[in-house]
Protein backbone atom coordinates (compact mmCIF):
# COMPACT_ATOMS: atom_id res chain seq x y z
CA UNK A 1 0.00 0.00 0.00
CA UNK A 2 2.68 2.57 0.30
CA UNK A 3 4.08 2.46 -3.31
CA UNK A 4 7.61 3.10 -3.31
CA UNK A 5 9.85 5.92 -5.42
CA UNK A 6 10.16 4.89 -9.12
CA UNK A 7 7.47 2.40 -9.43
CA UNK A 8 4.64 5.07 -10.62
CA UNK A 9 5.40 7.63 -13.67
CA UNK A 10 5.83 11.20 -12.71
CA UNK A 11 2.59 12.32 -14.32
CA UNK A 12 1.11 10.04 -11.56
CA UNK A 13 3.10 11.57 -8.51
CA UNK A 14 2.39 14.94 -9.85
CA UNK A 15 -1.55 14.00 -9.36
CA UNK A 16 -1.01 12.58 -6.37
CA UNK A 17 0.38 15.92 -4.77
CA UNK A 18 -2.22 17.88 -6.10
CA UNK A 19 -5.17 15.85 -4.74
CA UNK A 20 -3.49 15.89 -1.69
CA UNK A 21 -2.84 19.24 -1.68
CA UNK A 22 -6.46 19.71 -2.06
CA UNK A 23 -7.62 17.23 0.57
CA UNK A 24 -5.25 18.74 3.10
CA UNK A 25 -6.48 22.21 2.36
CA UNK A 26 -10.14 21.21 2.65
CA UNK A 27 -9.49 19.57 6.19
CA UNK A 28 -7.07 22.69 7.34
CA UNK A 29 -10.43 24.89 6.63
CA UNK A 30 -12.52 22.56 8.35
CA UNK A 31 -10.43 22.24 11.57
CA UNK A 32 -9.89 25.47 11.66
CA UNK A 33 -13.35 26.72 11.05
CA UNK A 34 -14.01 24.49 14.00
CA UNK A 35 -14.79 25.82 17.28
CA UNK A 36 -11.74 24.73 19.24
CA UNK A 37 -9.07 23.83 16.36
CA UNK A 38 -6.54 22.84 19.45
CA UNK A 39 -9.10 20.05 20.51
CA UNK A 40 -8.35 17.60 18.33
CA UNK A 41 -4.60 17.47 18.46
CA UNK A 42 -4.16 15.93 20.79
CA UNK A 43 -6.22 12.79 19.96
CA UNK A 44 -4.78 13.18 16.32
CA UNK A 45 -1.22 13.19 17.54
CA UNK A 46 -1.67 10.20 19.25
CA UNK A 47 -3.67 8.27 16.79
CA UNK A 48 -0.70 9.04 14.04
CA UNK A 49 1.51 7.26 16.13
CA UNK A 50 -0.90 4.12 16.18
CA UNK A 51 -0.70 4.49 12.79
CA UNK A 52 2.88 4.57 12.51
CA UNK A 53 3.07 1.21 14.69
CA UNK A 54 0.51 -0.63 12.67
CA UNK A 55 2.70 -0.44 9.43
CA UNK A 56 5.43 -2.10 11.45
CA UNK A 57 2.55 -4.99 12.34
CA UNK A 58 2.64 -7.45 9.53
CA UNK A 59 0.20 -10.54 9.07
CA UNK A 60 1.12 -12.97 7.18
CA UNK A 61 -1.53 -13.97 4.13
CA UNK A 62 0.25 -16.66 2.36
CA UNK A 63 1.95 -16.04 -0.30
CA UNK A 64 2.49 -12.34 0.64
CA UNK A 65 2.04 -10.64 3.94
CA UNK A 66 0.22 -7.35 4.70
CA UNK A 67 0.94 -4.79 7.20
CA UNK A 68 -2.09 -2.83 9.39
CA UNK A 69 -3.59 0.35 7.78
CA UNK A 70 -5.56 1.46 10.49
CA UNK A 71 -6.66 4.41 7.88
CA UNK A 72 -10.57 3.73 8.47
CA UNK A 73 -9.96 3.54 12.46
CA UNK A 74 -8.08 7.17 11.70
CA UNK A 75 -10.99 8.52 9.74
CA UNK A 76 -13.51 7.22 11.97
CA UNK A 77 -12.15 8.57 15.38
CA UNK A 78 -10.05 11.49 14.00
CA UNK A 79 -12.77 13.36 11.04
CA UNK A 80 -11.29 15.49 9.56
CA UNK A 81 -8.15 15.41 11.25
CA UNK A 82 -8.01 11.79 9.74
CA UNK A 83 -6.38 13.21 6.51
CA UNK A 84 -3.52 15.44 7.92
CA UNK A 85 -2.87 13.14 10.28
CA UNK A 86 -2.04 10.22 7.31
CA UNK A 87 0.01 12.50 5.80
CA UNK A 88 1.95 13.07 8.57
CA UNK A 89 2.47 9.69 9.40
CA UNK A 90 3.54 8.71 5.99
CA UNK A 91 5.59 11.73 5.75
CA UNK A 92 8.15 10.09 8.66
CA UNK A 93 7.11 6.76 7.26
CA UNK A 94 8.83 7.30 3.78
CA UNK A 95 11.62 9.87 5.52
CA UNK A 96 12.95 7.34 8.39
CA UNK A 97 12.15 4.17 7.04
CA UNK A 98 11.66 3.95 3.22
CA UNK A 99 8.65 2.48 3.73
CA UNK A 100 6.73 4.50 0.53
CA UNK A 101 8.42 7.54 -0.94
CA UNK A 102 8.64 11.30 -1.40
CA UNK A 103 7.64 11.16 -4.55
CA UNK A 104 4.78 8.83 -4.25
CA UNK A 105 4.28 10.78 -1.00
CA UNK A 106 0.97 12.70 -2.10
CA UNK A 107 -0.23 9.49 -4.29
CA UNK A 108 0.28 7.57 -0.80
CA UNK A 109 -1.57 9.99 0.77
CA UNK A 110 -4.18 10.17 -1.44
CA UNK A 111 -4.67 6.31 -1.54
CA UNK A 112 -4.95 5.69 2.53
CA UNK A 113 -6.44 9.58 3.23
CA UNK A 114 -9.23 10.09 0.85
CA UNK A 115 -10.33 6.13 1.83
CA UNK A 116 -10.50 7.80 5.67
CA UNK A 117 -12.27 10.66 4.95
CA UNK A 118 -15.19 8.27 3.47
CA UNK A 119 -15.08 5.99 6.50
CA UNK A 120 -15.64 9.28 8.80
CA UNK A 121 -18.51 9.57 6.77
CA UNK A 122 -19.86 6.24 7.22
CA UNK A 123 -19.20 5.97 10.47
CA UNK A 124 -21.24 9.63 11.03
CA UNK A 125 -23.97 7.64 9.07
CA UNK A 126 -24.87 5.71 12.14
CA UNK A 127 -26.60 8.71 13.78
CA UNK A 128 -29.63 7.81 11.30
CA UNK A 129 -29.89 4.51 13.79
CA UNK A 130 -29.17 6.09 16.55
CA UNK A 131 -25.77 7.11 17.62
CA UNK A 132 -25.98 5.59 21.21
CA UNK A 133 -26.71 2.04 20.41
CA UNK A 134 -23.89 -0.20 21.37
CA UNK A 135 -24.71 -2.53 18.39
CA UNK A 136 -25.38 -0.29 15.97
CA UNK A 137 -21.97 1.70 16.75
CA UNK A 138 -20.80 -1.67 16.47
CA UNK A 139 -21.53 -2.46 12.95
CA UNK A 140 -20.86 1.25 12.11
CA UNK A 141 -17.24 1.07 13.05
CA UNK A 142 -16.85 -2.27 11.14
CA UNK A 143 -18.21 -0.82 8.45
CA UNK A 144 -15.85 2.03 8.63
CA UNK A 145 -12.75 -0.09 9.34
CA UNK A 146 -13.18 -2.56 6.57
CA UNK A 147 -14.14 0.59 4.36
CA UNK A 148 -10.88 2.37 4.39
CA UNK A 149 -8.67 -0.66 3.43
CA UNK A 150 -11.34 -1.37 0.62
CA UNK A 151 -11.07 1.44 -0.80
CA UNK A 152 -7.51 2.25 -0.71
CA UNK A 153 -6.70 -1.33 -2.28
CA UNK A 154 -9.19 -0.68 -4.98
CA UNK A 155 -7.43 2.89 -5.26
CA UNK A 156 -3.58 1.37 -5.17
CA UNK A 157 -5.44 -1.50 -7.37
CA UNK A 158 -6.14 0.74 -9.96
CA UNK A 159 -2.97 3.17 -10.34
CA UNK A 160 -0.40 -0.17 -10.72
CA UNK A 161 -2.49 -2.27 -13.03
CA UNK A 162 -2.58 1.10 -15.31
CA UNK A 163 0.69 1.56 -15.48
CA UNK A 164 2.79 -1.28 -15.56
CA UNK A 165 6.14 -0.07 -17.70
CA UNK A 166 5.77 -2.03 -21.12
CA UNK A 167 9.93 -2.59 -20.80
CA UNK A 168 9.29 -5.49 -17.91
CA UNK A 169 7.21 -8.73 -17.87
CA UNK A 170 3.74 -7.37 -17.95
CA UNK A 171 1.43 -10.28 -17.03
CA UNK A 172 3.86 -11.28 -13.86
CA UNK A 173 3.74 -8.01 -12.89
CA UNK A 174 -0.12 -8.03 -13.64
CA UNK A 175 -0.38 -11.53 -11.62
CA UNK A 176 1.91 -10.53 -8.57
CA UNK A 177 -0.15 -7.33 -8.07
CA UNK A 178 -3.38 -9.14 -8.02
CA UNK A 179 -2.29 -11.77 -5.86
CA UNK A 180 -1.28 -8.72 -3.32
CA UNK A 181 -4.53 -7.73 -3.87
CA UNK A 182 -7.02 -10.40 -2.66
CA UNK A 183 -4.59 -10.60 0.49
CA UNK A 184 -6.11 -7.15 1.51
CA UNK A 185 -9.33 -9.09 1.91
CA UNK A 186 -8.67 -10.63 5.20
CA UNK A 187 -7.00 -7.55 6.21
CA UNK A 188 -10.54 -5.74 5.55
CA UNK A 189 -12.21 -7.83 7.87
CA UNK A 190 -9.91 -7.99 10.66
CA UNK A 191 -9.68 -4.24 10.62
CA UNK A 192 -13.29 -3.97 10.22
CA UNK A 193 -13.34 -6.32 13.43
CA UNK A 194 -10.35 -4.04 15.07
CA UNK A 195 -12.26 -0.94 14.48
CA UNK A 196 -15.39 -2.41 15.60
CA UNK A 197 -14.43 -3.27 19.15
CA UNK A 198 -12.28 0.05 19.19
CA UNK A 199 -15.02 2.24 19.18
CA UNK A 200 -17.48 -0.08 20.91
CA UNK A 201 -14.93 0.04 23.83
CA UNK A 202 -15.09 3.82 23.49
CA UNK A 203 -18.76 4.02 23.70
CA UNK A 204 -18.41 2.14 26.74
CA UNK A 205 -15.83 4.14 28.36
CA UNK A 206 -15.42 7.79 27.26
CA UNK A 207 -18.25 8.21 25.05
CA UNK A 208 -17.47 11.80 24.05
CA UNK A 209 -14.45 10.69 22.33
CA UNK A 210 -16.76 9.37 19.88
CA UNK A 211 -18.77 13.02 19.08
CA UNK A 212 -17.39 12.87 15.80
CA UNK A 213 -16.13 16.30 15.34
CA UNK B 1 50.75 -29.79 -66.81
CA UNK B 2 48.02 -27.37 -66.00
CA UNK B 3 45.65 -30.45 -65.86
CA UNK B 4 47.45 -31.99 -63.00
CA UNK B 5 47.44 -29.00 -61.18
CA UNK B 6 43.61 -28.56 -61.05
CA UNK B 7 43.85 -32.14 -60.24
CA UNK B 8 45.51 -31.36 -57.18
CA UNK B 9 43.29 -28.52 -56.26
CA UNK B 10 40.04 -30.77 -56.40
CA UNK B 11 42.27 -33.52 -53.96
CA UNK B 12 43.12 -30.36 -52.03
CA UNK B 13 39.70 -29.02 -51.67
CA UNK B 14 38.09 -32.77 -50.85
CA UNK B 15 40.59 -33.22 -48.23
CA UNK B 16 39.83 -29.61 -46.85
CA UNK B 17 36.17 -29.42 -47.28
CA UNK B 18 35.32 -31.98 -44.37
CA UNK B 19 37.79 -30.08 -42.02
CA UNK B 20 36.37 -26.95 -42.64
CA UNK B 21 33.28 -28.54 -42.08
CA UNK B 22 34.52 -30.22 -38.57
CA UNK B 23 36.25 -26.97 -37.58
CA UNK B 24 32.86 -25.21 -37.53
CA UNK B 25 31.92 -27.35 -34.67
CA UNK B 26 34.78 -26.32 -32.63
CA UNK B 27 34.00 -23.85 -29.65
CA UNK B 28 36.45 -21.62 -28.32
CA UNK B 29 35.98 -20.21 -24.92
CA UNK B 30 38.30 -17.68 -23.74
CA UNK B 31 38.04 -16.73 -20.06
CA UNK B 32 38.92 -14.24 -17.26
CA UNK B 33 37.41 -13.39 -13.78
CA UNK B 34 34.91 -10.34 -13.60
CA UNK B 35 33.66 -7.92 -11.55
CA UNK B 36 29.71 -9.61 -10.65
CA UNK B 37 27.05 -7.32 -8.32
CA UNK B 38 25.09 -10.00 -6.61
CA UNK B 39 22.08 -8.23 -5.25
CA UNK B 40 19.75 -9.59 -2.18
CA UNK B 41 16.68 -8.22 -1.87
CA UNK B 42 14.45 -8.55 1.75
CA UNK B 43 11.24 -7.58 2.86
CA UNK B 44 11.73 -5.62 6.06
CA UNK B 45 10.31 -8.80 7.45
CA UNK B 46 13.01 -10.89 6.73
CA UNK B 47 11.47 -13.04 3.53
CA UNK B 48 13.17 -12.52 0.18
CA UNK B 49 11.75 -10.53 -2.25
CA UNK B 50 11.68 -13.58 -4.83
CA UNK B 51 10.18 -13.18 -8.24
CA UNK B 52 10.86 -9.89 -8.51
CA UNK B 53 11.57 -7.76 -11.79
CA UNK B 54 15.08 -6.52 -11.99
CA UNK B 55 15.91 -3.50 -14.27
CA UNK B 56 19.27 -2.52 -14.62
CA UNK B 57 20.70 1.10 -15.27
CA UNK B 58 23.85 1.87 -16.33
CA UNK B 59 25.33 5.22 -15.73
CA UNK B 60 25.98 6.54 -19.29
CA UNK B 61 21.72 6.37 -19.43
CA UNK B 62 19.74 6.29 -17.08
CA UNK B 63 16.41 6.06 -19.31
CA UNK B 64 17.21 2.90 -21.11
CA UNK B 65 17.41 -0.40 -19.36
CA UNK B 66 20.85 -1.89 -20.23
CA UNK B 67 19.72 -5.40 -18.38
CA UNK B 68 16.96 -7.24 -16.60
CA UNK B 69 15.93 -10.13 -14.91
CA UNK B 70 14.41 -11.55 -12.27
CA UNK B 71 15.50 -12.40 -8.66
CA UNK B 72 15.49 -15.85 -7.52
CA UNK B 73 13.60 -17.79 -5.07
CA UNK B 74 16.39 -16.51 -2.04
CA UNK B 75 15.55 -12.78 -3.94
CA UNK B 76 18.85 -12.83 -5.47
CA UNK B 77 20.19 -11.37 -8.84
CA UNK B 78 23.33 -11.68 -10.35
CA UNK B 79 24.67 -8.67 -13.02
CA UNK B 80 28.17 -7.76 -14.40
CA UNK B 81 28.70 -4.03 -15.03
CA UNK B 82 30.70 -3.25 -17.70
CA UNK B 83 33.64 -1.73 -17.00
CA UNK B 84 34.48 0.70 -19.63
CA UNK B 85 31.06 2.55 -17.57
CA UNK B 86 32.20 3.56 -14.43
CA UNK B 87 29.73 5.18 -12.47
CA UNK B 88 26.77 5.08 -10.36
CA UNK B 89 24.73 2.23 -11.81
CA UNK B 90 20.64 1.89 -10.70
CA UNK B 91 19.15 -1.59 -9.97
CA UNK B 92 15.58 -1.68 -9.36
CA UNK B 93 13.33 -3.73 -8.44
CA UNK B 94 9.76 -4.17 -8.44
CA UNK B 95 7.02 -6.42 -7.79
CA UNK B 96 3.23 -5.88 -6.92
CA UNK B 97 4.04 -2.02 -6.29
CA UNK B 98 6.79 -2.76 -3.79
CA UNK B 99 9.65 -2.23 -4.58
CA UNK B 100 13.37 -0.44 -4.18
CA UNK B 101 16.08 1.03 -6.38
CA UNK B 102 19.81 0.70 -5.52
CA UNK B 103 22.80 2.82 -6.33
CA UNK B 104 25.39 1.11 -6.85
CA UNK B 105 28.80 3.06 -7.41
CA UNK B 106 31.13 0.77 -9.98
CA UNK B 107 34.84 2.35 -10.04
CA UNK B 108 37.45 -0.37 -9.75
CA UNK B 109 36.71 -2.51 -6.59
CA UNK B 110 32.65 -2.40 -5.87
CA UNK B 111 32.19 -2.22 -2.15
CA UNK B 112 29.39 -4.28 -0.51
CA UNK B 113 26.20 -1.92 0.93
CA UNK B 114 23.18 -1.68 2.13
CA UNK B 115 19.88 0.22 1.09
CA UNK B 116 18.36 -0.63 5.02
CA UNK B 117 19.24 0.55 8.26
CA UNK B 118 19.92 -1.29 11.23
CA UNK B 119 17.26 -3.13 13.83
CA UNK B 120 19.08 -0.57 16.16
CA UNK B 121 19.21 2.78 14.10
CA UNK B 122 15.28 1.60 13.37
CA UNK B 123 14.13 1.24 16.75
CA UNK B 124 16.09 4.91 18.11
CA UNK B 125 14.47 6.36 15.07
CA UNK B 126 10.93 5.20 15.68
CA UNK B 127 11.31 5.91 19.22
CA UNK B 128 11.91 9.14 18.24
CA UNK B 129 9.46 9.47 16.16
CA UNK B 130 7.03 8.24 18.34
CA UNK B 131 8.20 10.77 21.24
CA UNK B 132 8.08 13.52 19.26
CA UNK B 133 3.87 12.46 18.79
CA UNK B 134 3.08 11.90 22.11
CA UNK B 135 5.05 15.02 23.35
CA UNK B 136 2.71 16.87 21.13
CA UNK B 137 -0.44 15.20 22.45
CA UNK B 138 0.65 16.70 25.47
CA UNK B 139 1.59 19.83 24.96
CA UNK B 140 -1.36 20.47 23.38
CA UNK B 141 -3.34 18.69 26.12
CA UNK B 142 -2.15 20.69 28.81
CA UNK B 143 -4.27 22.58 31.03
CA UNK B 144 -4.44 26.65 30.45
CA UNK B 145 -3.19 28.22 32.98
Amino acid sequence: MHIPDGILPASVCVGGYITTGAATWYSLRKINRSENPREGIPRASLLTAAFLVASWVHIPVPPTSVHLLLNGLLGALLGVYAFPAILIGLFFQAVMFQHGGLTTLGVNATIMGVPAMIAYLVFRARKIFGADKRMVTGVFGFLAGASGVALAAIAAFALLITTIPSNIDVAAERTAIITVTLAYIPLMLLEGVFTSLVVSFLLKVKPELLEGR
Amino acid sequence: MKRYYLLAAVICLLILGPVAAVSAHGVDISYGSVNSIEITAKYDTGEPFSGAQVSVYAPNNPAKIWAAGKCDAQGRFTFTPDPALPGVWDVQLREAGHGAVAHITVAGAVQSGTTGFTALQMVLMGACVLWGLAGTALYFSRRKS
